[in-house]
């Protein structure tokens, strides 16, 4: 193996509370690219605006930490230009399934070959805890001090119903099989989403070790259980009760985007290889 | 030579054809040798209401269309009421529909203005030759190539061409072509009324008719644009269609998006990686995508937009002209960055202008904003050749060194950049105010060295882009200024009063930053100068209040969603 996890290293100090469970997710993101030996030049990694935007200049890749809501479509556009680029979107539960819930839709739908972590730590954590799809009803939050008087979506529900080619769930206080999900979905030839269910010591304090050692348990407990199967999968998710992590769906016949396309079925090369003056004699004849 | 100029009007309903037909006429009279130039107008909506199909034809390069008409083809009664008053003393009307009645007061103007009203069986005529209802069309332009007194070989031969591979009885679209051509509702008066440029003047067939987006879609496919993502929205949506329909031919990658700031995001991620790709709407959706415009600047990420505009604010007339865009363009997103507009007029600028918005996106690292307008979208050009092709600059440095920085302050304010590869260093791009590796900060010397440094690009772009363009007599006394499609009419006018006074044209292209010397110099020789917009507020002239401090006295404006007509100019000469 040539990559070691330390290449992935930056000197920048990190920002993020103590506790936090995105010290943990980077640290099982680094060690999983490393681990399918790739290195940082070969990586490519959007962030969101957030808690989890506030670690893009903490691994040392390709990167662009853009606008609130927008990391999945700037991970597209970058993942299309140069598929020998492992494409990765970084984004939280309210950039994600509030400010730009339509990009997850129809990414999901479309199937590029990208991984999609979704940190959900349940709020918007960076501008001080408000309320997402993710808060329990009625926690009093940031301006709600009755809480939201809005009903919770079931993320891993909603994901499953546009059925993707890959979910995973992993918890931010499981960092090696954490570890070993990022591996997976980024061998996926297709969309993967990992939702992690991140530790917020600040504003989701009760989500604590403690509770998530008794509701969280791993789907490999599950005896016979099957990732193939939609319904297996529906079972374990409907009422989240335990909470199970690890690959909870797979679908490995779906076809990617970039496969569909028939004007890009015999190319060779990438996007960012044919920059370069076309002649368009042949087409100028149509306008004779 | 004096310019003589013809102008045919279709007028239907939408879905009945109408811009096929006008298409192949198009096609047709060019085959001829004439010059033409043809304009649509049409509703926001897919079966009926009012549109028409104008085709203007000359012995002289033209780009705009009369107000009026010579000869107007009805295929609808309400077609008729709506445009009999645009046509001209001595004009034709045709109509095909038995069910169109004229009023007492429609009698009379046919009277007055001694227009021959003809009636053409074409439906009948159609299906005597062996052709469907449908062919009436046909039958209809076979009936006007005739008025024109032109070859009808031309007509087939165009007709044909058009149609084959497509599922169409090709034998029974020629013969009702003749049939119309050989009614015997034909009379020789009707084409002496018609004085049609006369070809042997021309003699060339080695000429183009195309949209400004068909140009616009040759240019970025000829500057090696590689992904076009897109959102439908009129006047721009045409742009997506001609690469998506040659998208086997060039192996570009056509997406169409969920909405408008998917297709920019998705185009600014693939510009980071290195490739050159393209996002085109119009107004509504420009305002979706202000704020990854924001976000290129900061982040210094290249990005062009095109932003075809009409009129209105909301949604305002969605398929009608205009130039009111323009304060959105200078000013649009958050936050104070450098940022490029350039505006085409034409078809043949839209071809240029496209590939250098990309040259000057990529080596300067900043946002380009091209405004082009419904009527440079969707009119059809006609041109004798294509201007040349631009060479590709990307500014891109070769040696990327260890200690190389994405963000390094230079002189120039232009840092280095390379496409992502394995081999090279990695970097971050970053929304954040960033260090010069592109780490975030928030310290305070930071942030003014950075701000100021990607800034000063508008410098050394302020000298390497051109002045506007000064057109006609240089030594006139009355000079228009203007940007985009107002050039096509202001420039036809002056070329119909050459002989008889001066007039100058000076036209905006590159309006952002503003150069102002050309402009300077009239003011200084204390010219007549009036602004000429298709807006309300006179957009230009309010920049370049704001550059200079000079106010137009005189300003000729429109914003009734219709373009400049020559008459337009011509009138405001007369007075």
């Amino acid at each position: 193996m040539g990559v070691k996890i330390t290449d992935y290293n930056l000197p920048n100090i990190p920002t993020w509370c103590p506790g936090c469970g995105n010290f943990a997710i980077h640290a099982s993101l680094k060690k999983a690219l490393s681990e399918l030996d790739i290195s940082p030049t070969e990586v490519f990694v959007s962030f969101d605006i957030g808690c989890n935007g506030n670690g893009a200049d903490l691994i040392n890749s390709y990167g662009f930490k853009g606008l609130h809501g927008r990391s999945i479509p700037l991970a597209v556009g970058a993942h299309l230009a140069n598929r020998r680029m492992t494409a990765i979107a970084d984004i939280g539960d309210g950039g994600c399934f509030h400010e730009g819930l339509d990009h997850l839709v129809h990414t999901i739908r479309s199937n590029y070959n990208i991984t999609i972590l979704i940190h959900n730590n349940a709020n918007f954590a960076l501008t001080t805890g408000q309320a997402t799809v993710s808060t329990p009803k009625n926690k009093p939050m940031y301006g709600l001090p009755d809480g939201t008087p809005e009903r919770n979506i079931n993320i891993s529900e909603f994901i499953l119903n546009l059925d993707p080619s890959f979910y995973a769930r992993a918890y931010s206080g499981n960092p090696f099989q954490m570890g070993e999900i990022f591996k997976s979905a980024i061998e996926n030839k297709g969309c993967s989403i990992v939702e992690i269910l991140q530790l917020c010591p600040t504003y989701n304090r009760e989500f604590t070790p403690e509770w998530a050692k008794a509701n969280i348990k791993e789907i490999k407990e599950v005896e016979d259980y099957n990732a193939n199967s939609i319904e297996s999968a529906r079972s374990v998710l409907t009422n989240n009760s335990p909470l199970y992590t690890g690959i909870i769906y797979q679908n490995k016949n779906l076809p990617t985007f970039y496969d569909s396309l028939e004007c890009r079925k015999n190319s060779i090369t990438e996007l960012v290889d044919e920059v370069k003056t076309h002649d368009i004699k042949k087409l100028l004849k149509y306008f004779e | 030579m004096q310019t003589q100029r013809v102008s045919v009007k279709f007028g239907g309903a939408s879905g009945q054809g109408i811009n096929t037909i006008g298409v192949l006429l198009v096609r047709a009279l060019k085959r001829d040798g004439q010059r033409v130039f043809a304009y649509r107008e049409y509703p926001s909506l897919i079966k009926g209401g009012v549109a028409s199909y104008q085709v203007d034809l000359s012995n002289k390069e033209i780009n705009s269309s009369s107000k009026y008409c010579n000869i107007l083809l009805a295929f609808t009664p309400s077609s008729l009421n709506e445009y009999l008053k645009d046509v001209k003393e001595n004009g034709i009307i045709v109509y095909d529909q038995k069910d169109i009645t004229l009023t007492d007061e429609q009698k009379l103007y046919i009277e007055k203005k001694n227009i021959s009203s003809i009636f053409l069986d074409s439906e009948n005529i159609a299906l005597e030759a062996g052709g469907t209802k449908i062919m009436s069309n046909v039958v209809m332009l076979g009936f006007l190539w005739r008025i024109l007194e032109l070859e009808v070989e031309t007509l087939v031969n165009v007709v044909l061409k058009h149609f084959e591979n497509k599922n169409i009885d090709l034998e029974a679209e020629e013969k009702c072509i003749r049939a119309g051509y050989d009614s015997a509702t034909f009379r020789p008066e009707y084409a002496k009324k018609i004085d049609v440029p006369k070809k042997e003047l021309f003699n060339n067939n080695n000429s183009y008719v195309m949209t400004g987006n068909q140009a616009i879609g040759l240019g970025a496919i000829s500057a090696g644009v590689r992904a076009y993502y897109a959102y439908p929205m009129t006047p721009s949506t045409s742009i997506f269609k001609y690469l998506g329909d040659n998208a086997q031919e060039t192996g570009i990658l056509v997406k169409q998006a969920e909405n408008e700031i998917t297709a920019v995001q998705m185009a600014m991620g693939s510009m980071y990686m290195g490739t050159r790709a393209l996002v085109a709407t119009s107004g509504g959706g420009f305002d979706l995508m202000s704020e990854t415009i924001s976000c290129a600047g900061m982040s210094e990420t290249p990005l062009v937009v095109i932003l075809s505009q009409r009129t209105g604010a909301a949604t305002g007339l969605p398929t009608w002209t205009g130039a009111s865009d323009l304060n959105v363009a200078l000013k649009a997103s958050h936050g104070e960055f450098p940022r490029v507009v350039i505006a085409t007029s034409d078809a043949k600028s839209s071809y240029t202008l496209i590939q250098k918005a990309l040259n000057i996106a990529e080596v300067y690292q900043l946002p380009v904003i091209l405004l082009m307008e419904k009527q440079i979208s969707e009119s059809i050009f006609n041109f004798k050749e294509m201007p040349r092709v631009e060479r590709i600059e990307r500014g891109l440095v070769d040696k990327v060194e260890n200690d190389i920085q994405r963000y390094q302050i230079t002189d120039t304010g232009i840092s280095p950049r390379w496409i992502p590869s394995k081999e090279k260093k990695p970097y971050l791009a970053n929304s954040d105010e960033h260090s010069e590796d592109g780490s975030s900060t928030e310290d305070s010397e930071e942030t003014i060295a950075m701000t100021n440094k990607r800034l000063r690009k508008l410098e050394i772009l302020a000298k390497e882009l051109p002045e506007p363009t000064l057109y006609g007599d240089k030594n006139a006394n009355l000079f228009f200024v203007g940007w985009g499609s107002v050039k096509n009419a202001v420039l036809d006018a002056i070329e119909i009063e050459k002989d008889s006074r001066k007039i100058g044209y000076l036209h905006y292209e590159y309006i952002s930053p503003l150069k102002t010397e050309k402009l300077e110099e009239l003011i200084v020789a204390n010219k007549r100068l009036v602004l000429v917009e298709n807006n309300q507020a006179g957009q230009l002239g309010n920049y370049i209040k704001e550059n200079i401090g000079y106010e137009f006295k005189e300003r000729l404006l429109k914003y009734d969603g219709r373009p400049f007509f020559v008459e337009d100019i011509l009138d405001f000469l007369k007075n």
